[in-house]
């Protein structure tokens, strides 16, 4: 987790390098200073944050092992500081819930400027 | 020779994968339980290549649910489940205590709106995303023998090319595994891999 008001870390966990891609892309576009690390799975970005914990993350849901509220409820009960954003395709109410239950903020698929444009003002209004 | 890369796969699987969230999302409603829908893989071949074995289907009956796309590209998709399969997921489509037997009469029916959902919502999330415009037939269903689906995909000449998804549907208490096929003719594939090479470099 960064000091530096203004260089935040920024966690992207998605099983697919097109989708990561694409994050980081339009989150740069926006932020550029920002330091991005990208995880392909729950389990990685499990490990990678009990290491090195980010500011802020996005969580896909559907990927292979853990799944991405499994992930995010495992972060936030060890590091409840960092804000999560569950970006995903399995809009289902239910999913959703569980997003609001953990304190996550929930985002549609597919990645879009707008898309991102929501998680990055859910980041910064506790930045 | 397959024809796309490693991220022209990954492009496509994520595509479907916004498909069949959309899908699972209008079908959770139908049924107002959590559906689970993902599509984990998907494969490349050519038509002559298509063997039973190969779709590694292993139900001697599917219940096939077909939708032909036409736009910037043309495509005739094929949703397959083991008819069993199926009914099952009709009976929970329906929230009906029927026997599969006499659901039989609404299989149709259903699985044409079954198929309409799920076939619409990945081919509408890929018109959306590479930015082109499909439109669609009615859908048809009819239950085939696996041999019969496969002569059908061998016998489309002017299709050539297989898209071939592997789908994991999961509706209350049932799991079913099913296919989602792609006919498409040499000219489509090229415009589809020119989309999908233009969506990639628009994020590189």
């Amino acid at each position: 987790m960064s000091d530096n008001n203004n260089v935040k870390t920024l966690l992207v966990v998605d099983d697919s390098r097109v989708s990561r891609m694409m994050i980081r892309a339009f989150v740069l576009a926006k932020q550029p200073h920002w330091a991005i690390i990208e995880a392909a799975s729950g389990n990685e970005a499990v490990e990678l944050v009990a290491h090195n914990p980010p500011d802020f993350c996005t969580m896909d849901i559907n990927m292979p092992g853990l799944n991405g509220i499994d992930a995010a409820a495992l972060i936030l009960e060890k590091q409840p500081k960092v804000r999560v954003v569950i970006l995903t395709a399995n809009i289902q109410g239910v999913n959703q819930n569980r997003a609001t239950e953990l304190g996550a903020r929930f985002v549609s698929k597919p990645v879009t400027e707008k898309a991102i444009a929501q998680a990055l003002e859910f980041f910064e209004s506790v930045a | 020779m397959n024809p796309l890369s490693d991220l022209h796969t990954d492009a496509l699987t994520e595509i479907f994968n916004i498909g069949a969230g959309r899908a699972a999302s209008s079908l959770s409603e139908i049924v107002g339980d959590e559906i689970k829908l993902s599509v984990p893989s998907i494969q490349f071949c050519q038509s002559s290549e298509v063997t039973a074995a190969a779709l590694l289907i292993d139900n001697l009956h599917l219940g096939t649910v077909r939708q032909k796309f036409n736009g910037l590209f043309e495509s005739t998709a094929m949703l397959l489940f083991a008819e069993e399969r199926a009914l099952e997921i009709v009976r929970d489509m329906m929230k009906s205590e029927l026997s599969i037997e006499d659901l039989a009469e609404f299989e149709q029916e259903a699985m044409c709106e079954l198929g309409n959902i799920v076939l619409n919502a990945c081919l509408s999330a890929m018109a959306d995303i590479l930015n082109i415009t499909l439109d669609s037939s009615l859908p048809t269903y009819s239950v085939d023998s696996s041999e019969a689906i496969v002569y059908q995909i061998i016998c489309e000449e002017d299709q050539p090319f297989v898209l071939l998804l592997h789908i994991n549907l999961e509706i209350e208490k049932h799991r079913s595994q099913g296919y989602l096929i792609f006919l498409l003719s040499y000219s489509s594939l090229t415009e589809l891999i020119s989309r999908i090479d233009g969506f990639i470099s628009g994020i590189q």
